[in-house]
């Protein structure tokens, strides 16, 4: 069982979420897996890990040089910058 | 006269029941008597005195469907007391097949089961085409019993050929499925299993999840015909997402009066109400009548990498990530640059890395010294007279790069609240996923596991009702017959293990699979002996050549 994330283009109308948090966490095959936490724009939390190579392409689409480079970064941006790469 | 004789042991017969002192008789296969003192002359006489009597364990989740084409034991699962195996999940099945397909399914398996190519070459011949083709193939040589399931993937595979990685499925396509599964199901297949989160070994999604829910809710309808199984992978990564799965497995159940699954479902302290809100979810669906049983591991997950990848397990250490992330080639050329490395050990903390790396250990069966394996990057780098990041970075520049380290327990970890989860009604404990990742790590052991960490040391379960889980319920939750029971007239499936040592033994790596191909084992630790099928198949640390496995027959 190994996860993907889809590389979908953002819908229209995605609600401003921001990550808070990003954390490494252990996938549940043996990877170190990239668990982002999002405050979205009505004030709820959500979260979701996404694969290695998902997460390294996050890390490039946000031009960040570690994790702590997602916090605050707006998700509607970060998944457009996916869909880019 | 009886065949086999167990003495003298405590029985704990799967009900969940308290177990007593007692005996267990088996004649042609099957549970002659179970009770207090049973007299009576048998071909052989096990002791167990001092020991548990329990039903075969039943491991639902496991990739074995390779391997049991050489190996009836999927080894060394039967040697920790699991009698019974369920192949297939996750989409994936070697069967149905057409011959033109093989390649692109064995990329798939590959992705999933991390198998040198020769197993798919050379350890087997490709005999069958249809599911009763492959049952028979493995059906010889069976050591234990199998319970497969066909994959939804190959069953769209043999019908759109290419298109089933590329679209939706047209009406007469999916009716030729449901014909297909239909004759799969009449072939003894226990179930379905589909996936909307695997990939194939080019990162394209597996034809499983182009299916549409009409195409899904079609093929449930046949599997209501039998009353069979439907498994799911689903997106475990999101519980929001996992909660509508929920939702929609309940309608499937109900509707087509079908148990269903879904696996993988574990706990983290960085989500800490993905269990709890996913099993919230689950119980209000039991209580409308659908049958969603989620599937639970019990041993932790650890995270393993070695610098030939990158890896997110530095995600922090910004100069990390940069040489990282570059390709091979100039990968190596940066580490091997004295001032980057510096930078490197650097970024890691002032102590050198002690604090976030010294844990590691050093996993072996890889490129790595094999004197190496087991022991902490701390000790090493202190005998290297180095810091733990210069030493990382220095044992794999030595090696090519591939040297594996381990950091144990990062997550399904915390055992006080696990405990009560496996306890619980609502989960199913399986998830083991044996037979796959080979080289990642240890899919064997997690019922010692159960016993060693949840009965003996926390107390979350009583030893029957551990056994019960792996069982009976097990036995019951998927429809297979006679299973799971010390009881007359059962099956004669039967593990007599020490409750005081039960356990798993450390992972190490074993070179046997195809192509000298390296996977990560466990060896079981208290089983005394294993039969399978009224034949000892297992004892004193050795397999015996019995063949009594089958294909389970199902309720």
């Amino acid at each position: 069982m190994s996860a993907a994330i889809a590389k979908t283009k953002p819908a229209p109308g995605l609600d401003d979420a921001v990550v808070e948090a990003a954390e490494i966490v252990a996938g549940h095959d043996g990877a170190a897996e990239l668990l982002v936490r999002l405050r979205h724009g009505n004030g709820v939390s959500s979260a979701l890990t996404l694969d290695p190579d998902t997460g390294f392409d996050l890390l490039r689409a946000a031009g960040a040089a570690s994790l702590d480079g997602l916090i605050g970064q707006s998700w509607r941006d970060l998944t457009r910058g996916l869909w880019e790469l | 006269m009886f065949d086999i004789l167990i003495k003298g042991g405590t029985v704990v017969d799967g009900t969940g029941a308290p177990g007593f002192a007692g005996d267990v008789a088996v004649k042609d296969g099957r549970i002659a008597a179970v009770g207090r003192t049973i007299a009576g002359e048998a071909r052989r006489t096990l002791d167990a005195a001092g020991r548990i009597v329990a039903p075969g364990f039943i491991d639902p989740h496991t990739h074995f469907d390779v391997q049991l084409l050489w190996d009836g034991a999927a080894r060394p699962a039967l040697e920790h007391g699991i009698t019974c195996v369920v192949p297939g999940n996750c989409s994936l099945s070697l069967a149905p097949l057409k011959a033109a397909d093989r390649k692109c399914l064995v990329g798939m398996f590959q992705q999933i089961e991390e198998m040198p190519p020769q197993a798919f070459t050379e350890a087997f011949e490709w005999t069958w085409e249809d599911f009763a083709g492959y049952r028979d193939a493995i059906a010889a040589k069976l050591q234990l019993n199998v319970a497969p399931l066909v994959g939804h993937s190959v069953i769209r595979l043999w019908v759109m050929g290419a298109d089933a990685q590329q679209r939706a499925a047209r009406p007469d396509e999916i009716a030729a499925m449901q014909d297909l599964l239909r004759e799969c199901l009449e072939a003894r297949a226990v179930g379905l299993s589909t996936s909307f989160v695997d990939v194939d070994e080019r990162g394209h999604p597996v034809p499983s999840r182009f299916a549409g829910f009409d195409e899904l809710d079609a093929l449930c309808a046949v599997l209501g015909e039998f009353g069979r199984m439907l498994q799911i992978v689903p997106e475990f990564y999101a519980t929001d997402i996992t909660l509508a799965r929920v939702d929609q497995l309940a309608e499937l159940s109900i509707k087509h009066d079908i148990p269903t699954t879904f696996s993988p479902l574990f706990d983290s302290a960085a989500t800490p109400q993905n269990v709890p809100r996913t099993l919230a979810r689950v119980e209000e669906q039991f209580a409308r009548g659908a049958r969603v049983w989620p599937q639970m591991q019990t041993r932790p997950i650890d995270i393993s990498f070695s610098l030939l990848r990158p890896s997110l397990f530095f995600g922090r250490l910004p100069r990390w990530v940069r040489v990282l992330r570059l390709p091979l080639a100039e990968r190596l050329a940066a580490l091997r640059d004295p001032a980057t490395a510096d930078k490197m050990v650097e970024d890691a903390g002032p102590d050198g890395g002690l604090a976030m790396l010294g844990e590691l250990v050093l996993r072996g069966g890889d490129a790595a010294p094999a004197e190496l394996a087991g022991r902490t990057l701390a000790q090493i780098a202190a005998e290297r007279d180095e810091s733990p990041a210069r030493a990382l970075i220095n044992l794999s520049l030595e090696n090519g790069l591939d040297v594996a380290f381990l950091a144990a327990s990062r997550g399904h970890d915390a055992t006080a609240r696990i405990g009560p989860m496996l306890a619980s009604p609502f989960v199913h404990i399986g998830a083991s996923d044996g037979g796959a990742h080979l080289a990642s790590f240890a899919t064997y052991g997690d019922t010692g596991y159960l016993f060693s960490e949840f009965v003996r040391k926390s107390g979350a379960l009583s030893l029957e009702a551990a056994v019960k889980k792996i069982t009976s319920d097990t036995a019951e939750i998927w429809g297979l017959k006679d299973r799971g029971l010390l009881q007359a007239g059962k099956s004669a499936d039967i593990v007599v293990f020490d409750a005081a040592t039960i356990g798993r033994g450390e992972e190490r790596p074993l070179f046997d699979m195809p192509g000298d191909g390296m996977r990560y084992v466990r060896d079981a630790i208290g089983i005394e002996a294993v039969v399978v099928n009224g034949e000892v198949a297992w004892e004193g640390g050795a397999y015996t050549e019995a063949r009594a496995g089958v294909v389970c027959e199902l309720a």
